[in-house]
């Protein structure tokens, strides 16, 4: 049964701390998981929630370490494209996790993902677009 | 027929000279620039240049429409992503994943790759295959192990031995394509007695692959197997006794 409350981010580095920094503070049950233990430094110190230091596509690891079965929700934002996509489709067709958001540099990499259960793409490239886009107006007006 | 064959280094080498006739179409695409130079120079093949797990490679490279996608990339989740790519946004017939790690083999086919394959996993199977059974049933995997040719040489305590195919009640699953004895082959009907020592194909579906050895090594039981140690031919007035002996088995139980 999936526990709505429990959150898996995958990948630590600013984003995937960020995220698990906030989830934590709002008192959700986090798991955090990066194959770098220098990853975890970014992480709050009052960060409560476990720190899983494992390669992310040890299927073993997501089972015995994270139990992932059971969490509502997975963040999928390590820096390699590959490894997101790979994790997408894992945690959507083998976990079936209730929700998925993964994070691709790559914008062509979500069309990969279209039609997964419970999956959703972000891409900094397109943030960032949007963002200028909207500071350039501002400027305008 | 159109091949494509991403990354690799003396895989790719060996696969480009397998492949490399008048009847196929080669595209080579590699991600390590040394490796691309050394493949152009030796092969005299066109390379091009990039990591195949990108839309803008596999187009410059034109994959569409090609009939296999080969992925030797080092990581797993490379050749996942190159694969995935091909198959969705390049309508390529069939993706072949090299995998190193076995375990991802099941997993991979079970994410929607068409053919995953794994040189320890195969090792892995066919060790296990030499040690099934003293080595006597094999079991080789067709059409992307849809499909099981089993082979077992039959020793004389196996329950089939000395019976009429018709009458050992082969599972419907399988069917017998084809019996060597001394060195001839025989394609098989109903009234073919098998004898000990012959060796039998049998063509089956994958999930009844269990049901179909637990068949083959069907023991005789300790009564019956003890009048026939010898390989030799049994004759014929043998053969009703058993079939008695066996009925009366079957009629025993039924009445427990």
């Amino acid at each position: 049964m999936a526990n709505k409350n429990k959150t898996i981010v995958i990948g630590v580095g600013r984003l995937g701390s960020g995220i698990a920094n906030r989830a934590a503070a709002k008192g959700q049950d986090v798991i955090v998981v990066d194959p770098n233990p220098k990853a975890f430094y970014g992480l709050d110190d009052t960060f409560s929630g476990f720190k899983v230091n494992a390669d992310s596509t040890d299927m073993f690891a997501l089972e015995e370490h994270c139990d992932i079965k059971t969490a509502g929700q997975v963040v999928i934002v390590t820096g390699d494209d590959n490894v997101n996509l790979f994790l997408a489709y894992v945690c959507s067709l083998v976990y079936a996790v209730p929700r998925v958001t993964v994070r691709f540099d790559d914008p062509d990499k979500g069309a990969l993902v279209e039609g997964l259960p419970n999956v959703k793409a972000i891409y900094p490239f397109d943030l960032t677009l949007v963002k200028y886009n909207e500071l350039e107006q501002d400027e305008r007006k | 027929m159109h091949i494509v064959i991403a990354n690799g280094d003396s895989d790719a080498a060996y696969i480009i000279d397998m492949f490399n006739t008048k009847e196929n179409r080669l595209t080579v695409i590699n991600g390590n620039e040394a490796v691309a130079q050394t493949l152009m120079e030796r092969k005299h093949i066109a390379v091009t240049i990039g990591d195949p797990w990108h839309n803008t490679i596999l187009e410059a490279a034109r994959v569409y429409d090609a009939d296999i996608f080969i992925s030797l990339c080092k990581k797993d989740t490379d050749n996942f992503a190159s694969c995935l790519i091909a198959k969705r946004n390049f309508h390529v017939k069939k993706c072949i994943c090299a995998v190193s790690n076995p375990s991802n083999v099941e997993l991979y086919k079970k994410l929607g790759l068409d053919v995953v394959l794994s040189s320890t996993y195969l090792l892995a199977k066919s060790i296990k295959n030499e040690s099934n059974a003293e080595s006597l049933i094999k079991s080789l995997s067709l059409d992307n192990e849809k499909i099981v040719m089993i082979e077992a040489t039959l020793l004389p305590k196996y329950w089939i031995c000395d019976q009429a195919i018709k009458d050992m009640g082969f599972p419907k699953t399988a069917s017998i394509a084809y019996v060597v004895r001394d060195y001839n082959f025989i394609i098989p009907n109903g009234d073919l007695i098998l004898r000990p020592r012959d060796t039998i194909v049998v063509a089956c579906a994958k999930e009844n692959e269990v049901e179909i050895l637990r068949f083959l090594k069907r023991q005789k039981t300790t009564v019956e197997a003890a009048p026939a140690p010898a390989p030799e031919e049994p004759k014929e007035e043998e053969r009703p006794a058993k079939k008695k002996d066996s009925s009366a088995k079957t009629t025993k139980k039924k009445t427990k």
